[in-house]
């Protein structure tokens, strides 16, 4: 009887599974070298615009940069040579993405460690509520309901 | 003389708010009715005082008054009537000058509103808040930020605005419609720091500012789309949010306003979370101020950025005390004013919307942190770093699916507790749409997790949406449409198209440049390109380049390059051939040299871009549904909590007037102990 | 709230102060972040130094406006002022007679050497510009150099001194008086 109920919720677990399955991969120009040149330009930023991407500026630095991205590639360099290679050029202000490593370590972790402590404190205080009734005055209350009393 | 005139307008106004402040103060310190009075006939003259101000700036922008050094910097000439009408707001000192003419314009509104409880101390120390707020922006342009400060040598020209600010009509509507909902929620702040101070967290003061703070909310949300518009059809990169500290500026009071909203409902219904909604109320005014000393202060690099001025430290300070005291009250008041009941059930209407809070609270933790932190790793290692889009996108999707989620199953949720039963069934209809969906998209080529899970989700959540809405129609017809929770129904469906085009703009575009000669063509994407010629147009304000492009055979497009007078390099103007499906977006990247040449066209194919100004709308009219009275009206003349003779800042204790939740438990009512 | 009846006292639970602490939990951060924002510098004013400094200057080569090759490498032995240039640039234009008055000064004596790098520009018009505002430096297109500099803008001048060192970044337009003292002051470090 409870399978019946569950029936029609299997089934659109079913299709969701085999639809994503299908439409994981093959994402627009994600290999090809104008793709990936495209991808790690976007992570740069240009220098001479106010916070454009060298992706999407039209600068003549933004062009050197895709030019330079692309002629590593094609040598076969990874991504974290190139981005090194412009970080000692022009200081760690010109990743878009900031690293991972070092101080800008922080800004990936801080919200991901405050969002799991609020989240846990959330359910504590949820937890500690239910097993106890919370209809109680305390002494503060007490003292103020005398103070309005007038005593 | 117009400076004379506009200063003195400017002093009046400081000195009128003051008066206003302190007189309310006695008033209210000392419980007279009269002073209460009068100190809200202050409000008049320095409405009075805006207005005047404004009309005498606009009256020398429009009359080339170039004694003003507002004036010679952001006018001239040569500048078409209704970029001499914005340059009012296109410069710091003028936008100022607009800040509080709107701040005015809301203390005229509360004045009139509140006419009938003028001696009602939650209305009282409401306004001297506001009074408050309006004496600092008068003082901020009686010193630092002087619109009305003359230059000792007579122009006789001036440079015109920036050029970015005087090609696009959208200039006229972006700016006043943020400040509308930038200034407006001063008033719930208002509120929120005269409940606070007199202790009255009772339901009434909500139901009052619920619509003021709708208000604001829904200009903020039309300023902030038509900004994303203006963007993506001034700036020439192809996109319309870049994640920019000013952009961020806007969007932080956004998103802890909408948080509010929400939470607002579960204070009305069950008289829960009272201090989460003054926090919220706090934080969203703070960030205002907090947004405008990034905008104004020039330590983060935006392409939004007035120039830097001595009023950075002036707002920082500002910020600074305004958080010290909206923090300093709810950390005195706010346990005493908790309300003693609980949630029940994490799987509820509740439960749903302390879900909304935390998640929204995160978005903004998120956003806030990304735009401060490389001043933050500046002050720690050295070195400044950068903290852009990649970011920005990385982080923020997975709240953002979050709550999607939540817009899909709260709707549903009833009060209380729900049970799994109640939630299957409900929910099946807006699964299967969300799958149905999920199968079309993939069926039209849809690829990627990203994109696939924007569409899914916000099928899911739009799928309860209209569940909710068909119901309401069946129940009550047209007229079921109106009303907060269809109204707020509609602005999801909203929500959920802007962020399946915002989700879908990362994932396909196409982008190019061809060199064309004149009468070549190019096709990207399915679209062909037609290059046909160009020509130098001289306008008042600056001379064109001008290229002719015909797209797909039919219409011609022209994007520009244009020369300002005082700017040293050219300014393009992209030209946008918009469609349901994509837009193709076409810059001109390098003029021809001479007439017969070839130029480089930029081509941009992006798809679903209309959608989020289609999006945008539909927030706009389910907003408006929202704040139309309901089918139960209800005339809030008397707050719950009625004023309680006596009560004022002497008496902190006595002023707590509902129950706190006493224990009988074997004491008598009188207090006394067994 | 309905009221709970029950035979003995139970216990009497203070108050909870998360208000309390919550607000001074934030207070604290708020006042750090003021803190922070209070001592930023502006972001104008972050520009200006370079990570190549202390570092040996990158290779530049490339034909100059007559054809032939130049090479930063010619240079050694003596200092050279690197100085980006474009037609297009307002400043670069104003510090032309500048640049030419510095060039003819240290002519004679040769310690200084100049040499000139196109922004994205066309070489003939550079080359125009020059035989009109004078100089007579080489100025080579080198269209990865802006690059490998780390160049922000135009225009910019970096000093290297004779072993190929980078030492000083100048951004904006320069002044004779202003290279002169620093070109001065860089030799008599060395001396």
């Amino acid at each position: 009887m409870s399978l019946r109920r569950w029936l029609p919720w299997l089934a659109l677990a079913v299709v969701l599974v085999g639809v994503l399955a299908v439409g994981r991969s093959g994402g627009h120009g994600a290999t090809s070298l104008d793709g990936r040149t495209r991808r790690i330009a976007a992570d740069i930023r240009c220098p001479t615009c106010s916070g454009q991407s060298a992706a999407d500026s039209d600068a003549p630095t933004s062009q050197e940069i895709r030019a330079l991205i692309r002629e590593r590639l094609q040598q076969r360099q990874s991504t974290a040579q190139i981005k090194a290679y412009l970080v000692s050029k022009y200081g760690p202000r010109i990743l878009l993405r900031p690293a991972t490593h070092g101080v800008s370590l922080i800004v990936w972790v801080l919200p991901v460690v405050a969002v799991a402590a609020a989240a846990a404190g959330l359910g504590f205080t949820f937890r500690r509520r239910r097993s106890r009734p919370s209809l109680h005055a305390s002494d503060d209350d007490r003292r103020l309901v005398e103070q309005a009393l007038g005593r | 003389m117009n400076h004379i005139i506009g200063y003195s307008a400017v002093l009046l106004g400081f000195l009128s708010a003051v008066l206003g402040a302190l007189t309310l103060a006695v008033g209210l310190v000392r419980r007279q009715p009269a002073a209460l009075r009068g100190g809200r006939s202050y409000v008049w003259l320095t409405a009075a005082a805006a207005v005047v101000a404004v009309g005498v700036m606009e009256r020398a922008l429009l009359t080339n008054d170039f004694s003003l050094k507002f004036v010679v910097g952001n006018d001239s000439l040569g500048t078409p009537t209704l970029f001499k009408v914005t340059a009012l707001w296109s410069a710091l000192e003028g936008s100022i000058l607009l800040w509080t003419l709107i701040l005015t314009g809301y203390l005229v509104a509360m004045a009139v509103r509140f006419r009938d409880r003028v001696t009602d101390p939650l209305v009282g120390w409401a306004t001297l808040t506001a009074f408050a707020v309006a004496a600092f922006f008068f003082g901020l342009m009686l010193t630092v930020a002087n619109p009305f400060s003359t230059s000792s040598v007579l122009a006789s020209d001036g440079s015109g605005p920036n050029p970015l600010l005087q090609n696009h009509p959208l200039v006229a509507f972006h700016p006043p419609m943020l400040y509308l909902g930038y200034v407006g929620f001063t008033v719930p702040f208002a509120f929120a720091i005269a409940a606070l101070v007199t202790g009255r967290v009772g339901e009434g003061w909500l139901v009052e500012t619920r619509r003021w703070t709708l208000f604001a909310w829904g200009f903020l949300t039309i300023g902030i789309v038509l900004g994303a518009w203006w963007s993506y059809e001034v700036l020439g990169w192809g996109g319309f949010w870049a994640w920019d500290p000013v952009e961020n500026a806007s969007f932080l009071p956004w998103l802890t306003a909408t948080a509010y909203l929400h939470s607002v409902m579960v204070q009305e219904r069950r008289g829960m979370l009272r201090v989460w909604n003054l926090s919220l109320l706090v934080a969203t005014f703070s960030l205002t101020i907090l947004g405008t000393f990034f905008t104004r202060s020039g330590v983060l690099d935006s392409v939004h950025s007035f120039s830097t001025s001595p009023l950075g430290p002036v707002l920082l300070g500002f910020f600074g005390v305004v958080v010290a005291v909206g923090v300093g009250l709810i950390g005195w008041r706010g346990d005493r004013l908790r309300s003693p009941g609980s949630i029940d059930s994490p799987i509820s209407r509740e439960g749903a919307f302390l879900a909304n809070n935390l998640l929204f609270a995160a978005f903004a933790f998120i956003v806030l942190l990304g735009t401060v932190f490389p001043l933050i790793a500046e002050a720690v290692s050295g070195n400044r770093l950068s903290v852009g889009r990649p970011y920005f996108d990385r982080m923020t999707a997975p709240v953002g699916f979050a709550l999607l989620f939540l817009m899909a199953i709260a709707p549903v949720l009833p009060w209380r507790k729900a049970s799994g039963e109640l939630l299957r069934s409900r929910l099946q209809w807006p699964a299967w749409f969300a799958a149905g969906v999920l199968v079309a998209a993939v069926a039209a080529g849809v690829r990627g997790p990203v994109i696939l899970g924007a569409f899914g989700l916000g099928a899911f959540a739009a799928g309860a949406a209209g569940r909710q809405l068909v119901l309401a129609f069946r129940r009550q017809g047209w007229r079921g449409l109106a009303g907060r929770a269809n109204g707020g129904m509609i602005v999801h469906l909203g929500v959920v198209v802007i962020a399946v085009a915002f989700a879908s703009s990362h994932s396909f575009g196409h982008r190019a440049e061809f060199r064309l000669a004149p009468g070549q063509s190019a096709r990207l994407a399915g679209h062909r390109v037609t290059y046909l010629s160009s020509s130098t147009v001289k306008h008042s304000n600056r001379t064109s380049i001008e290229a002719r492009v015909r797209v797909d055979g039919g219409r011609v497009f022209t994007p520009a390059i244009s020369q300002y007078p005082n700017s040293t390099e050219g300014i393009g103007t992209p030209s946008v051939h918009p469609g349901l499906r994509e837009d193709v977006y076409l810059t001109l990247v390098s003029a021809p040299k001479s007439p017969g040449d070839s130029a480089v066209v930029g081509v941009i194919v992006q798809p679903l871009v209309s959608w989020l100004w289609i999006g945008g709308a539909i927030m706009a009219v389910g907003t408006t549904l929202a704040a139309w009275p309901g089918r139960r009206r209800r005339q809030p003349l008397e707050p719950a909590s009625a004023p309680v003779p006596g009560v004022g800042l002497r008496q902190p204790a006595s002023s707590v007037r509902e129950p706190v939740g006493i224990a009988f438990d074997g004491t008598a009512f009188d207090g006394t102990s067994p | 709230m309905s009221p709970v009846f029950a035979g003995a006292a139970p216990p009497r639970p203070r108050r909870r102060h998360t208000s309390l602490w919550a607000a001074a939990a934030v207070g604290f951060v708020v006042a750090l972040l003021v803190a922070v924002l209070a001592t930023s510098q502006s972001a104008s004013s972050v520009e200006g130094g370079s990570p190549l400094i202390g570092k040996p200057a990158p290779a530049v080569a490339g034909p100059d406006t007559t054809g032939r090759q130049v090479s930063l490498r010619d240079f050694r032995g003596h200092f050279v002022l690197v100085n980006f240039f474009a037609t297009w640039c307002v400043p670069c234009q104003r510090e032309q007679p500048d640049l030419v008055q510095f060039s003819q000064r240290h002519a004679t004596s040769g310690d200084v050497a100049l040499l000139g790098v196109i922004y994205q520009d066309d070489p003939a018009l550079v080359a125009k510009f020059f035989a009109k505002q004078g100089g007579s430096w080489p100025v080579i297109k080198a269209d990865r150099a802006k690059l490998d500099f780390g160049t922000t803008g135009v225009p910019e001048t970096f000093l290297i001194d004779p072993n190929g060192i980078v030492l000083k970044r100048l951004t904006g337009q320069v002044s004779d008086a202003g290279l002169e003292q620093l070109v001065r002051a860089a030799e008599s470090l060395r001396a």
